[in-house]
């Protein structure tokens, strides 16, 4: 979730050597005060590590990763020794089932209540194994200077006047909940046919497309590349820092929220040190600060006396109450549906 | 000291032999061998809950692979794949050549150079062909500054773009060998061509060429091979419409977590690859 090329570049590069090196560090120095913390790729204030340090005495192993399915298939393929991990409300399930997170103890986070109620005991995770971390939604940017008429549907990414100039992003999810969503299927089908008109939905849009992306895309709308992208709500407000021809638009057809979830991971070496963390982030000033940084919504209530005037007031980051009523979690997807929608991202992308 | 080395070297010596063969041999069995054979393991396996491999053998990976929806992705690698390997023949053939007959003191200072991109990450290097070929890229605001385009140029995600990116990243995997077997062509053939009254061209044709074509078959195999797997190049610099085999095998393990059925499609592309090489060895001992 880069802010700048220079930043997308050094992450870029540094992504895949850092389980390598930290490998290699966790062999070189595994006692001490540490904990090994797995996450999106800027998603955290620039100094919340270091003041962690300071607060508490506990150094924190730092590791990027700019795909949630690829970090799900590394963590899958054995990579250990994460203490801490973020993971997406819908992949709970299946590190659940996967056996590989562990729950948060209960009563070991004494800034637990500091969570609005909305995010307490989630359908997605009704036993609070995980701790909400930040939330945002799926929805447009544009380029506001090379646009004549603001985006307001999903379908202007459907629409043949923009051909080469949309990015979708490159998440089994978010593609497959809008396409369900335009043509007004529940998540919860089951059926063939349903699933064809899906992926024929997604096929026929595919020409119009320069590039599935999830995080270079940035970069893209900012270099005029594209123009128009689907995109996760916070990326864009940190790239429009930079770029402020760049806007945020909210479906009227409505959109998904998502939730990040701390999460520890199972045998994780430094339990109570994660935790530590997770009780530090989970400080109203703390979760304030991240927030202010990262251009996500905090699910911390707390934190938001803290939080920039400008960025609590704006709809775009905490949805007015109407909007909000449009929003919903994705769909806890069981075994066999999962692997459903991945065959037909798998099929779209063949296409 | 030198008795030990020579005791050592001594090819005819089994134990000694052996000896220095065991430690590359060990390094094959346990990163290439055993990794392979788990591979083609997996290939049979299918694919269970939320991705996890469950060991109930049989070809459905291997009936699936084989579906009419592949083989557009199969001949636009193929096509890509071919037309770099040319790319690169057509460029490194000449630069080889300088190289070797014409740099003079210059040699090794360029063939250093020829591998400094290598120094680099190839992610690096991707992104900075991005900021050259952008639409507010260099080559276009210059192109425009100097009035000779009136438009930015879509010069990234084209099929050309993809092609660029393979020639640019195994152009040194065709120098190389080709600069091997150039060295070694002897300069009294080509004189005594010269001597028999052949041309310039003549020479280059009837003996360089020719004495230097084991050199231009690794260097097709080197470039050709690997272009087949390739899947970053046209990721970064292809956009959804290139989708080439190697992005099919690693959509499979990171996206669609649908490991036997990437493993079957390995095993495949490496049949294929080694079906193709024995075809040229059998060609080759027959002419």
């Amino acid at each position: 979730m880069p802010t700048s090329r220079r930043d997308f570049l050094r992450a870029a590069v540094l992504a895949p050597l850092m389980p390598a090196l930290l490998a290699a560090c966790r062999r070189a120095s595994d006692e001490g005060n540490v904990v090994n913390f797995f996450n999106w790729s800027n998603y955290i204030g620039p100094t919340t590590l270091e003041d962690f340090k300071k607060d508490s005495g506990i150094e924190v192993r730092y590791d990027l990763f700019a795909d949630e399915e690829e970090m799900f298939a590394k963590i899958r393929a054995g990579a250990r020794g994460y203490d801490l991990i973020v993971v997406g409300d819908y992949l709970i399930p299946r590190f659940r089932s996967l056996n590989l997170i562990d729950p948060v103890p209960a009563g070991s986070l004494s800034n637990l209540d500091n969570l609005a109620a909305r995010f307490r005991r989630p359908i997605y995770d009704p036993e609070e194994t995980t701790v909400p971390y930040l939330w945002g939604t799926t929805g447009i940017a544009y380029n506001k200077r090379k646009l004549k008429k603001a985006p307001d549907s999903w379908w202007d990414l459907w629409d043949e006047r923009y051909k080469d100039r949309i990015s979708m992003l490159d998440n089994v999810r978010d593609c497959i909940s809008v396409a369900m969503q335009l043509l007004k299927i529940p998540q919860t089908t089951k059926d063939p046919r349903d699933f064809d008109k899906v992926r024929e939905l997604l096929v026929k849009q595919k020409p119009l497309v320069k590039q599935y992306s999830s995080s270079s895309y940035l970069n893209s709308l900012v270099a005029g590349e594209i123009d128009l992208a689907m995109t996760w709500s916070g990326d864009l407000f940190q790239t429009a820092r930079e770029s402020p021809d760049l806007e945020y638009a909210l479906p009227k057809e409505g959109t998904y929220m998502w939730v990040d979830c701390l999460a520890l991971m199972r045998g994780a070496r430094h339990k109570e040190a994660a935790l530590r963390l997770v009780d530090y982030i989970l400080r109203p000033e703390v979760g304030a600060s991240i927030a202010n940084h990262v251009r996500y919504a905090s699910p911390n209530e707390k934190a938001h006396r803290f939080v920039e005037k400008a960025l609590l007031q704006d709809p775009r980051v905490y949805p007015t109450p109407k909007v909000m009523k449009q929003l919903s979690l994705h769909h806890v997807l069981d075994s066999e549906q999962s692997e459903t929608w991945n065959q037909i991202w798998a099929d779209v992308k063949v296409s | 000291m030198g008795k030990a080395l020579s005791w050592l070297l001594g090819g005819r010596k089994p134990l000694a032999s052996h000896l220095l063969l065991a430690p590359a041999a060990l390094w094959l069995l346990i990163f290439l061998v055993i990794p392979s054979l788990a591979l083609v393991a997996l290939s049979f396996a299918k694919n269970g809950a939320y991705g996890q491999v469950v060991w109930e053998l049989g070809l459905h990976n291997y009936r699936r692979a084989f579906d009419a929806k592949y083989l557009p992705v199969l001949i636009r690698t193929l096509a890509f794949a071919g037309s770099a390997t040319a790319l690169c023949l057509l460029l490194g053939y000449p630069l080889a050549y300088f190289l070797v007959f014409r740099a003079g003191r210059w040699r090794n200072a360029l063939l250093l150079g020829l591998m400094v991109p290598f120094w680099s990450s190839t992610l690096v290097a991707f992104y900075s062909w991005m900021i050259v070929l952008g639409k507010e890229g260099l080559l276009n605001s210059a192109l425009l500054k100097l009035g000779f385009l009136s438009q930015p140029l879509g010069l990234l995600y084209t099929p050309q773009s993809v092609v660029l990116g393979l020639v640019y990243f195994y152009l040194p995997f065709m120098v190389l060998p080709l600069y091997g077997s150039l060295e070694k062509v002897p300069r009294s053939l080509i004189e005594a061509a010269y001597d028999l009254g052949a041309g310039r061209w003549t020479a280059l044709l009837k003996v360089t060429v020719p004495l230097s074509l084991p050199g231009i078959v690794t260097g097709c195999l080197l470039t050709f091979i690997p272009c087949m797997g390739d899947f970053i190049t046209a990721e970064l610099m292809g956009g959804p419409r290139y989708y080439l085999l190697g992005n099919l095998i690693s959509n499979q393990f990171l996206m669609a977590q649908d490991w036997p059925f990437g493993a079957a499609l390995t095993v495949i592309l490496l049949c294929g690859l080694v079906a193709g090489l024995r075809v040229y060895q059998r060609w080759e001992a027959e002419s």
